[in-house]
């Protein structure tokens, strides 16, 4: 009957040891271990994607590795997509999400998220010369992406302009490339998603495709950080800061987004400062 | 005393009971999940978007319940069709069959609707475009896609069934002056009809799951919506439970239904007719009083005039002889249209990929083969930053292995006697073998490291996934493999004196094993084709690599899905040269029959 009581023992301890073995803050932690677990795209051009040379690039890779630069840590990255990126913050297997996400009042809900440093908003890609405005598109189809912003709001927009089947009229894909694609062929009449990733395709094929309309939401994107961790998002928020401060965000963003891209968006706006 | 206690089926029932229980609480009260539990966005409407999400989800399981109705229904005629071209006499029809069986059934199910769904359409001519796209074409091609994948591999079942009937039944039935169609309605068929209906139910069960994978083509079924919920609200856990049940319902009614049919086949003596069959007797009861009701017609229909005198004058003599050279002639002419089809596509085709730009493809090969990360990304490298066909076959052979303990294990516990083993490894296979693999994928990647609490890399959550779900299909081949043993050997091996390990280990499972070799040679095919659906999750794996490259190269896609199907067609197919060898040297000769 002794074995009874060590397996007792056992359970008992078992149980114990899961209680303590709670996640600790993430900043004590980064601190601690001095590495940065960051969640990026590898489907977003230019964001962040993997090149010819197979190197992963972008602007969200060069603004985490600068993050981490600067509170003097290694970056680890992780490849999430928009499938992943919020339930990988929730569960803590990355510390922030650098992924073109738009910061919006129901994610909000889940996890937190930095001052926004990037802006953003939908528009709606199509064939050249074939639509003059929003209006156009009513009856048409439009490709999205799955667990997208830019997929809600393009129904409401198609709601709001009185088309009948805006629900199946909205074909939702899971990559951009796909999107692309169907876009290409004709299976839809526009693509619509937030303009910046609309402009990176578009310039695969100079000539073919034009945004249509003008911007029909906002997308500030902000970095999405774990829920009730104030001092790691203080951290976070006053990197960005100091970025935009001594021009290295801007050199970053020329270099993705500037007059000498193929990608080329004025940066028109700027970032939330505090003194 | 231990061992008396553990015979005790009480026993055996209260330690599951306290087991059970010694879980609900552990992870009801004790583990903290760090995840708030709100099953309440299954069935209230939601404040943010103003709709109840359980409707989403039910209109989801509808249109899954659609696809797999009609995409089994076109499946069933087409493998019908293909299954008896295998079996032909007249060759063309007998290559084209074999190309279209082997080449699809080698090939991955997401590989397939990616060429349908984006590849296809830019193939044909701008009018028919446009006619297709009129339609709801994801639907469709979806649909049939699936279904062309489907039939494929019902073709090879309806194969072996027609070719297990004794060639000499054939003879007679010709001999009899038996035309073609009437010994394959009157003897062939209904002998075939045994031998074919259980394998065929297991392809019905494997369309419903597969019917999941439509959600990479935009359509909104079961798993694309419970992605939705997961999407819209951030309650992933909620939603994918309730998909997983859903399509666990879906998966129990059509297995039901299969053992029904399967009862009815066997010819029970009715003293012997259990529970069982009583209730399929009363699920049967309307389809058995149409068959009666039109038997006799379709029959009389069918079998035209029988009494014909053998004395004609000229006159239907001669017409006679016209009609039966006109039936030889439309027979040519209809074989003469058949090749002149075939070779027309075939041309066609020939012509169409030789006008594409190969050379992508020859820059980019050593990309999709192996990828390999450059080596400033050290981080990101796993076994050596492999990617593309070789992490795809890395991860099918590590599944395969590790799941060959799992189903060994699992296997024998289904058969033991013992409550304790049996149930768990039971529910275990059911569970897994009831949902489809993307959903196996997502609880592993999503939900394991909530309950281990540590974060596994993609590609070993990928991996476990893989070796979870081949477990359960290992489990019930290695079953399949000991109940073929006479149990008179495992009698005589007790009654000599063995122990249950020895008389397994010296026994039973070196002849098993023997005869499982080519069961699990293709399981080893159809997990190595299903790495391709790790690409959800975004594992470096072939299907992802190939993604990746069109997404930078953006203007090739019929390139480089053709060549990412070429490649997946060639490991499949060697592998299942291989098995077919295996499984000629390892079972007696058989004469094939020929129609």
């Amino acid at each position: 009957m002794r074995s009874w009581k060590w397996q007792m023992a056992a359970v008992a301890l078992v149980l114990v040891w899961a209680q303590t073995a709670l996640a600790g803050p993430t900043f004590d932690r980064v601190m601690k271990t001095k590495v940065i677990r960051a969640g990026i795209m590898t489907d977003s051009i230019p964001g962040a994607y993997y090149n010819e040379k197979k190197e992963w690039v972008g602007m969200d890779v060069d603004i985490a590795e600068e993050i981490a630069r600067r509170m003097g840590c290694k970056l680890e990255r992780v490849a999430v997509s928009n499938k992943t990126r919020i339930a990988f913050v929730q569960q803590g297997r990355i510390d922030m999400s650098v992924a073109n996400m738009t910061h919006k009042r129901e994610r909000d809900r889940s996890i937190d998220f930095s001052i926004t440093y990037f802006f953003d908003g939908q528009k709606i890609l199509a064939p050249k010369g074939k639509f003059k405005e929003h209006k156009d598109f009513v009856g048409q189809k439009i490709a999205t992406m799955q667990g997208t912003t830019s997929e809600i709001n393009v129904k409401n927009l198609l709601k709001e302009l009185g088309d009948p089947k805006y629900e199946t009229n909205v074909i939702s894909f899971q990559k951009e490339s796909e999107c692309f694609q169907a876009l290409r062929m004709g299976r839809v009449a526009g693509w619509s998603t937030d303009s910046t990733i609309l402009l990176g395709y578009a310039a695969q094929v100079p000539g073919e495709f034009e945004l249509v309309g003008d911007f029909f939401s906002n997308e500030p994107y902000g970095i999405g950080l774990p829920e009730d961790d104030s001092k790691w998002r203080d951290e976070v928020n006053f990197a960005i800061q100091d970025m935009w401060a001594d021009g290295t965000y801007k050199k970053i963003y020329d270099k993705w987004y500037g007059p000498d891209t193929p990608y080329y968006f004025p940066l028109t706006e700027k970032i939330e400062m505090w003194p | 005393m231990l061992r008396r206690w553990f015979e005790n089926t009480a026993f055996q029932y209260a330690g599951l009971l306290v087991l059970i229980g010694l879980a609900v609480y552990y992870w009801g009260w004790v583990f903290d999940f760090g995840y708030d539990f709100d099953w309440t966005v299954l069935y209230e409407v939601n404040k943010t978007y103003g709709i109840n999400l359980g409707h989403n989800l039910i209109a989801g399981l509808k249109l899954t319940i659609w696809i797999s109705l009609i995409s089994s229904g076109i499946a069933l005629a087409l493998g019908t069709f293909f299954g008896l071209g295998r079996i032909s006499h007249f060759k063309p029809f007998y290559w084209f069959s074999t190309c279209y069986v082997e080449f699809f059934r080698n090939t991955p199910l997401l590989i397939q609707l990616f060429f349908w769904y984006f590849a296809l359409p830019m193939g044909l001519p701008a009018d028919l475009r446009e006619m297709l796209f009129e339609q709801n074409f994801e639907l469709w091609s979806a649909t049939i896609g699936l279904s062309i994948y489907t039939a494929s591999f019902m073709a090879e079942v309806i194969r072996a069934g027609l070719q297990s009937i004794p060639k000499g039944l054939l003879e007679a039935a010709y001999s009899s002056g038996l035309s073609y169609f009437q010994a394959l309605r009157t003897v062939i068929l209904p002998l075939a009809f045994r031998a074919i209906i259980p394998p065929l139910g297991s392809e019905f069960l494997n369309n419903m799951k597969n019917s999941s994978l439509a959600m990479v083509v935009g359509v909104a079924e079961l798993c694309w919506q419970s992605q939705q919920i997961e999407s819209l609200t951030f309650r992933g856990f909620e939603a994918t439970t309730a998909a997983t049940i859903l399509y666990l319902g879906l998966s129990l009614t059509i297995s039901a239904i299969l053992n029904m049919i399967n009862l009815r086949l066997q010819l029970v003596p009715p003293r012997q007719r259990g529970l069982a069959y009583r209730i399929s007797d009363v699920f049967f009861y309307p389809f058995e009083k149409i068959w009666a009701a039109l038997a006799h017609p379709v029959h009389l229909l069918l079998a035209g005039q029988r009494h014909r005198s053998l004395h004609y004058t000229p006159f239907q003599a001669l017409v006679h002889r016209l009609m039966k050279g006109l039936r030889i002639s439309a027979g040519w002419l209809f074989r003469g249209a058949f090749v002149a089809v075939l070779l027309y596509g075939l041309v066609e085709a020939a012509i169409g990929l030789a006008g594409l730009k190969w050379s992508v493809v020859w820059t980019n090969l050593s990309t999709l083969l192996i990828w390999r990360f450059p080596s400033s990304d050290k981080p990101n490298e796993i076994l050596w930053g492999l990617g593309g066909l070789s992490f795809s076959l890395l991860m099918a052979l590590i599944a395969i292995s590790v799941s060959f303990g799992i189903g060994l294990v699992v296997g024998l516990g289904r058969m033991a006697n013992n409550r304790m083993l049996c149930i768990p490894c039971t529910l275990y296979i059911e569970i897994i073998r009831g949902n489809p693999l993307i959903m196996v994928i997502f609880w592993v990647y999503f939900f394991l490291p909530i309950f281990i609490k540590t974060y596994l890399d993609v590609f070993w959550s990928a991996t476990i996934a893989l070796t979870l779900f081949t477990g359960a299909y290992l489990a019930e081949i290695v079953r399949g493999g000991i109940q073929n043993i006479p149990p008179g050997q495992s009698e005589a091996a007790m009654s000599t004196g063995l122990n249950y390990f020895q008389t397994m280990r010296y026994i039973i499972l070196p002849q098993a094993l023997k005869q499982m070799i080519p069961a699990i040679v293709g399981q080893f095919i159809a997990i190595f084709k299903d790495t391709s659906l790790a690409f959800v999750i975004g594992v470096l794996e072939l299907t992802f690599v190939a993604q990746g490259l069109n997404n930078r190269l953006m203007v090739h896609p019929f390139e480089i899905y053709t060549t990412v199907a070429f490649l997946y067609f060639v490991c499949c197919y060697s592998m299942s040269l291989y098995a077919r060898r295996l499984e000629s040297r390892l079972s007696p000769e058989k004469v094939r029959l020929q129609m």
